[in-house]
């Protein structure tokens, strides 16, 4: 069980930006789109056997040719200024027992990884995923950015559309980020490595289906390359939007009028503090969720 | 990380090498149980070792089944004379990696093994009447090639469906390899209404690639008898049940069968056969 790389490429100040598949995989397809945009280059990766089951087998002519599992990559580009390590991977080790990864596997691949940021002296890490919110899907999302020590709450309130747990009505900066995307960030903590994640809002009534958001992984991706000082073309992410936005409606249409009648308030949903009173009461958040959670239900695609 | 054993040898078996056969507890027309107890019924096998179950399995409690409480087992036993290992299992709902590692480890480490066989079933829909037929997945080309004076069924190509994933013994044959230990998967197509019930004939079929593989010279008076007592048995459900009779009928003809009417099937035959026992 371990690292293996490939090749040992000259890092100036890298960064490391790590995602794993997580709610409509917003963080990862944000981070897969960066690694391929600036043409990362893959440089090793985490053997898979001990952490995952395997998920294609092939067989020709009788002999068993290969079995194939979930992959676990590391990729590097150098940009001149500080370089960047990607890890990507392509599921989280659950062990079978949740969606998410939990428990002693996802400790030891959390330390993997960051192994590899220690062995090149990243001075950060970035990870990402999506951050459930009340808000209406023809709003732009927001990104919820946590990082895992407060020196770092300055520069992120310098970032553009990003906001922090404590800004966050009736969250008081309290929070759960479930899965690696989270874990990672705890395990950098302890080893001293200063980590952010940050999370691309997905409305509340879409995270139970079956569809990527890449709306939400477009301003993900925007945090990312402007804290890195690189630009990166995102047309493809936008013609994925588009292509997507037609979906989502036509889902949102089949819901029931008084369902939608309690959505149509959330386009009126803004993250104002305490003092200034939200446009809707908690209790109708409250009584939105429970009339979406009942719609999705019934239709047996029920919310996570 | 220090890393403990997950497994116990009562006492350590007498091999220069061996062969080893693994089956799985809850297999298609008890395909691998049914093999296994009758190979270490007729070679004497004893047991020697066991797999321990608390990484492998869910121990929240247990599961009753026919009246009886269930508990994970994952035994090794040895034939002496006959060189050979056998290993029966649960199958394993967590760490297969490990789970079948150790399988090897053990094998490897006390028994010398030099090759190895996993049986498993798998559901066809075709009649009972029809002669099974005996499919083999090598780990090389070369473990292929020496099968080819046994009636078997030796080119398959396949590859997992979506939304499937790979059986245990694909991981375990691949795992042999990377460990060099030739192998093969033994699969016998079982119909489908045999599933949750026995298929004796499928059972013999494995039995008899073992006997002539490794030389065992096994007494098949039991298992003909056992396929003997089910011909009848499955020939009455023809007589007692018209619509039993007709579905065999259109599969016998190479007809094919709806979902609903599969299912019928199976469950009329299954609640026949537990009614005769």
């Amino acid at each position: 069980m371990g690292v293996k790389l490939y090749k040992r490429p000259r890092l100036k100040n890298p960064v490391m930006i790590a995602s794993w598949p997580g709610i409509a995989n917003i963080g990862l397809i944000a981070v897969d789109t960066l690694r391929e945009a600036l043409k990362a280059e893959e440089f090793g990766e985490i053997e898979p056997w001990d952490f995952f089951y395997p998920q294609r087998v092939l067989i020709k002519g009788g002999v068993l040719e290969a079995l194939e599992f979930p992959s676990s990559k590391f990729y590097f580009r150098k940009t001149g200024k500080q370089d960047l390590i990607f890890f990507i991977g392509e599921e989280q080790p659950a062990g079978g027992r949740s969606v998410y990864a939990e428990g002693e596997k996802a400790y030891q691949i959390a330390n993997l990884v960051l192994d590899v940021a220690e062995k090149f002296h990243c001075r950060r890490v970035y990870t990402s995923g999506a951050a459930v919110a009340p808000i209406h899907h023809t709003m732009v999302p927001r990104v919820w950015a946590v990082p895992n020590n407060p020196d770092l709450i300055a520069e992120i309130k310098k970032y553009e559309n990003t906001i922090l747990m404590s800004e966050i009505e009736e969250r008081e900066g309290q929070g759960n980020i479930v899965g690696l995307n989270g874990l990672l960030l705890g395990v950098a903590r302890k080893r001293g490595i200063e980590a952010i994640c940050v999370m691309g809002e997905i409305p509340v009534y879409l995270q139970g289906l079956p569809l990527p958001y890449p709306k939400a992984s477009r301003s993900v991706l925007e945090v990312l390359t402007s804290s890195l000082g690189i630009e990166v073309d995102m047309s493809k992410l936008d013609r994925w939007t588009e292509q997507l936005e037609q979906e989502i409606e036509d889902v949102y249409n089949q819901i029931p009028s008084e369902i939608k009648k309690q959505l149509e308030k959330l386009k009126q949903v803004t993250y104002a503090g305490p003092a200034e009173p939200s446009p809707i009461t908690e209790e109708d958040k409250r009584r939105i969720m429970e009339d979406i959670d009942k719609f999705f239900k019934k239709r047996g695609r029920g919310i996570e | 990380m220090s890393e403990r054993y997950p497994f116990k040898v009562l006492r350590k078996p007498k091999f220069q090498s061996s062969s080893l056969v693994v089956g799985w507890n809850e297999d298609a027309g008890q395909l691998g149980p049914g093999v296994i107890d009758y190979l270490t019924r007729a070679l004497g096998g004893e047991r020697f070792g066991e797999i321990e179950p608390e990484d492998f399995f869910s121990l929240g409690g247990i599961r009753v089944e026919h009246d009886v409480a269930q508990f994970p087992e994952s035994n090794f036993y040895s034939c002496n004379e006959n060189n050979l290992v056998i290993f029966r299992s649960t199958p394993p709902r967590f760490e297969w990696y490990k789970f079948l590692n150790s399988i090897l480890d053990v094998a490897e480490r006390y028994c010398g093994t030099k090759d190895l066989y996993a049986i498993g079933g798998m559901v066809a829909l075709a009649a009972h009447t029809t002669p099974r037929a005996l499919l083999a997945t090598s780990s090389s080309q070369e473990v292929k090639e020496s099968l080819k004076q046994y009636n078997l069924v030796r080119d398959m190509d396949y590859q997992t469906a979506t939304g499937q994933r790979p059986t245990l013994n694909s991981f375990l044959l691949w795992l042999a390899g990377r460990r060099d230990i030739p192998g093969v998967n033994l699969w016998v197509p079982i119909p489908s209404y045999l599933v949750a019930s026995e298929d004796p004939r499928a059972q013999k079929k494995v039995l008899q690639f073992f006997d002539e593989r490794l030389g065992l010279n096994i007494d098949f008076g039991d298992i003909d008898h056992e396929i003997q007592k089910q011909n009848e048995k499955l020939a009455q459900a023809r007589l007692r049940l018209p619509e039993v009779d007709d579905y065999i009928l259109r599969l016998e003809s190479n007809l094919s069968l709806s979902q609903e009417e599969n299912e019928r099937l199976a469950k009329e035959v299954e609640e026949f056969l537990r009614e005769e026992e």
